[in-house]
């Protein structure tokens, strides 16, 4: 009887055992927020008939589904049940309307959640769904890092609308981390850095040790990082750039410019100004800061050295953004000897520019340091095959159990966390780390940190990825081809999907934006055209017949097929109504931003004379959506007709330059 | 009739044609009806006629037997449960698994009850063996049930090694790649071994199938079949253990 009655108990006991597992089904805690959020609609609903509606809303799974998208299933919305219900906005979480931004609300069902956020979209339960549990493959992506979603689908450099991605991408591409690190798409970068040949004729002892010593202390724009070298290293590394000699062509051309008579100070300031140096480098921090800082350099270079590099720098450096002015020899004196009276560090020692004694047995182990360090990576680009850093293709999908925290035992195991430390402070992991601190301000960081974060361990699916509708930039060959190379157009414009950023007017249309004589002219003497930009067009003295070859390529080669030549051409004749275009543009607020005649705001270009500078199709194009030309572009899209863009054309084709005013408004505005 | 009143339907059921075409020989409570009932029974007819009320004793078999035959049972239920929501394929196995624990009703109880019916059935089969070792009842004439016994402990931890496979996570794929290395180190034969049993050089989707294959339908039905034999073997031997047969001439009798 005993045994029966274990056996009575066991089973009771079995059975009930048997009931947990369904009643922790019933009370999963997705029910209870689907309830919660019936009766938070219900409070909120305008109608009866839409509060029922919420209330008689089924309690079940809800998920977004991609079969497309490597077969994804996201069933955050079982519990985030108001992120399409504009009744939601600033509903307590998890109820809350998502904020809107491009692709959202209307490409929900397209992307799901997972992409963007990260965690486990499989999951319906809190902590397996944010990832915080050890199987889940990746916890929620933190809000500042989110736009690295972006990047997975967008390929492109800059992505509209995802500013922080777009600027750590620049980033990189800027510190030149594809030096050191493959990722597809820049398997082609070279870094810009100097190769270090003619550095020996350059600089001297204890201005290079200063340099090797923090780049940044001596120069705040420098993009050589600083690297972990201890004193001996910095004088075998300084030995080896002392015995290294340059061609003899290059040695030559420095001390001919050396023996130079000295030149004249004050017209080398005036010149100083007048070729607009600052559009790329600073002068104690006023300035682009794209180039190097000026205010020391007569104290980091020689006298020879910087007559020699001004006047063909491209001889020095083929890698260089800065262009070669069509400068005088007299010209490159006097700039040269006003530098030497005003940038000079004066409180450095005498010899800082005092060569080194070399000795043989340290120039050795230079050498062997110059290959360890990687310093080859960017100063002799193409002298290694395979680049010496890690592969950062797939880093954003890394897993923290990868990851290697060495001596950072106070961070959190997560993967921004890690990313964060390691692009700030990369020594603080370990000793003899190779990779160098750049020294990024927080909010660098957190851009890097979002564009390595992009860069995924497998591509999105081929309807996914997004083609940059940038076209492919096109530079001419022959006479013209050599030309923009001189003046190094790119450095500052953008021509296609290439360029830099220093200047707001890309030249992939501009043959259909201006006209041929007006910009020979703007060629020949450049002149400020909008006054609120600090970063103008220098002044390369570009001769007539330079600018006249230049102008006519363009013309032919920088055209965009949907700018019609004459936009009136089928059109209502009425549209051609300089009156009435005048009335518009007093309405439409063009006051606001441009100067025209007496008065105006300076935000935009004056439109003084604008008629002698654009082309009418541009203008009738620019007014039916400036932001087709230019992301950035502040000006209004003001939806006009194609009546009253016409009109508005029209009238600015008719403000054109007076023959007695031009010259002094020319004057005026430079 | 052994004169029991029986409700007049239970008599009309019992006497119907349909019933007695299944069930031939009645309730007669005589020792040739008895016989009859197990021997023309398929499912019955490994059983003896009779059992002596000693064997069934707890203290002769702890139940051990019945224990793992109980466990393969509640493995069995639940592994046909857990066939219907898994897809034994690289990219859809280890998403099966989240799915039993995200949205399956009682998917996790499923699962976990499996694999610790698993382990119980390993457990049970171990201490069944050992108690027949203690009680030497793998001598003459139950010899060769003991080694049968030994081919089913042997099939019950290849299901095991199998199941293992099948979630496809990382313990999953190094367990078996660590396994089938060391199949690979038998002499002559360890090599194609493991070709065979991975269907390829390298632990894949091919692996996958054929572990899903032996899981689910080899081992099972071969377990199945030794394990029919083991228990007919039993009743054949006359009960778990028993007197001995006649002691061989190289052994002592204690």
């Amino acid at each position: 009887m005993a045994l029966r009655r274990v056996f009575a108990i066991t089973s009771i006991l079995f059975l009930l055992v048997l009931a947990i597992s369904p009643l922790k089904n019933a009370l999963r805690p997705y029910r209870r927020f689907q309830g919660e959020y019936a009766k938070l609609g219900a409070s909120r609903a305008k109608s009866m008939q839409a509060a029922k509606a919420y209330l008689q809303k089924p309690v079940a799974i809800h998920q977004i589904w991609l079969p497309e998208f490597e077969n994804r299933v996201d069933r955050c919305t079982t519990c985030h049940l108001g992120i399409q219900d504009a009744s939601m906005a600033g509903a307590q979480e998890p109820f809350r309307l998502h904020p809107g931004s491009y692709h959202t609300p209307k490409d929900f069902n397209r992307f799901g959640c997972t992409a963007c956020h990260g965690g486990q979209g499989l999951a319906t339960l809190e902590k397996d769904a944010h990832g915080l549990v050890p199987d889940a493959e990746a916890p929620l992506m933190p809000l500042k890092y989110i736009e690295s979603g972006c990047g997975r689908c967008h390929d492109s450099e800059g992505v509209s609308g995802a500013a922080t991605l777009s600027l750590g991408r620049e980033i990189m591409e800027q510190k030149g981390c594809y030096a050191c690190h493959t990722v597809k798409g820049h398997e082609q970068f070279r870094s810009e850095a100097p190769p270090i040949e003619t550095m020996a004729l350059k600089t001297g002892g204890e201005a290079l040790r200063r340099w090797l010593t923090n780049p940044k202390t001596v120069d705040p724009n420098a993009s050589m990082p600083k690297f972990q070298l201890s004193e001996k290293e910095i004088e075998e590394l300084s030995n080896y750039i002392f015995s290294l000699s340059p061609s003899r062509q290059m040695a030559d051309r420095i001390r001919a410019a050396s023996s130079e008579p000295a030149g004249d100070v004050a017209k080398g300031k005036a010149l100083f100004a007048v070729a607009r140096c600052i559009s790329c480098h600073t002068v104690e921090g006023k300035g682009n800061g794209t180039a190097p800082e000026l205010s020391t350099v007569a104290s980091r270079a020689t006298p020879g050295w910087l007559i020699a590099f001004i006047r063909d720098p491209h001889a020095f450096n083929p890698r260089t953004r800065m262009p070669q002015f069509n400068f005088s020899e007299a010209d490159v004196r006097n700039v040269v000897a006003y530098m030497e009276s005003e940038f000079k560090d004066f409180e450095a020692p005498k010899e800082i520019l005092d060569p080194i004694r070399v000795n043989q047995t340290l120039a050795e182990k230079g050498k062997t340091l110059f290959r360890q360090k990687g310093c080859f990576a960017c100063h002799a680009p193409g002298a290694e095959v395979d680049r010496l850093g890690p592969v950062l293709d797939g880093i954003g999908d890394k897993r923290p159990a990868s990851l290697e925290f060495g001596k950072r035992t106070d961070l959190p195991h997560t993967l921004p966390d890690w990313l964060e430390a390691k692009v700030q402070k990369p020594g603080s992991f370990q000793d003899g780390l190779r990779m160098p601190t750049f020294a990024l301000s927080p909010k660098e960081t957190q851009a890097v940190v979002t564009a390595l974060l992009s860069l995924g361990a497998k591509p999105v699916p081929h309807a996914y990825r997004s083609v940059p509708s940038t076209r492919p930039s096109l530079i001419p060959g022959g006479t013209v081809g050599a030309l923009m190379d001189k003046y190094r157009c790119l450095s500052c414009h953008q021509i296609g999907d290439r360029g830099g950023d220093i200047s707001t007017a890309p030249l992939t249309a501009e043959g259909s934006k201006v006209k041929q004589d007006w910009l020979v002219d703007y060629l020949t003497l450049s002149f400020t055209i909008r006054p609120i930009l600090t970063d103008r067009m220098p002044v390369f003295q570009i001769t007539k017949e330079q600018a006249s070859q230049i102008a006519l390529a363009f013309e032919t080669f920088y055209l965009d097929p949907s700018i019609p030549e004459d936009p009136f051409l089928g059109q209502n004749p009425a549209s051609n109504d300089p009156a009435e275009g005048k009335r518009l543009y007093d309405t439409l607020g063009c006051r606001a931003c441009h100067i025209l005649g007496a008065g105006g705001g300076y935000y935009g270009p004056p439109l003084s004379e604008a008629g002698s500078r654009l082309k009418p199709g541009w203008v009738f194009k620019w007014l039916k959506g400036p932001q087709k030309w230019r992301t950035d572009v502040r000006c209004p899209n003001y939806g006009l007709t194609d009546t009253d863009a016409l009109r508005l054309t029209s009238y600015i084709g008719t403000l054109v330059k007076s023959p007695k005013t031009s010259k002094t408004a020319r004057g005026g505005a430079r | 009739m052994n004169g029991t009143p029986l409700p007049r339907i239970g008599i009309w059921v019992r006497e119907s044609a349909l019933y007695r075409s299944i069930v031939r020989h009645g309730a007669a409570d005589t020792n040739r009806n008895r016989s009859l009932v197990i021997f023309e029974n398929l499912f019955l007819h490994m059983h003896p006629v009779k059992v002596r009320e000693k064997t069934l004793k707890f203290t002769h078999t702890y139940w051990l037997g019945a224990i793992t035959i109980s466990a393969l049972v509640v493995l069995i239920a639940t592994g046909i449960l857990l066939m219907f929501y898994y897809h034994p394929s690289v990219p859809q196995a280890y998403r099966d698994m989240k799915e039993l624990k995200f949205v399956v009703d009682n998917g996790v109880f499923y699962r976990n009850l499996h694999r610790w019916a698993a382990h119980l059935m390993v457990l049970g089969a171990l201490l069944h063996m050992v108690r027949v070792f203690y009680h030497r009842a793998y001598r003459p004439p139950r010899q060769f049930n003991w080694v049968i016994g030994v081919v089913l402990l042997l099939v019950t931890l290849l299901l095991s090694y199998t199941g293992y496979l099948l979630p496809w996570d990382q313990l999953a794929f190094w367990g078996v790649s660590v396994g089938t290395n060391m199949a690979k180190e038998a002499p002559i034969l360890g090599p194609p071994i493991r070709f065979l049993l991975l269907g390829g050089n390298i632990v894949s989707e091919n692996a996958l199938l054929r572990f899903y294959v032996l899981h689910c339908v080899l081992l099972p039905v071969a377990l199945l079949g030794f394990l029919g034999v083991h228990i007919w073997r039993v009743r054949k031997d006359g009960g778990v253990q028993g007197p001995p047969g006649p002691a061989s001439d190289d052994e002592v009798e204690p």
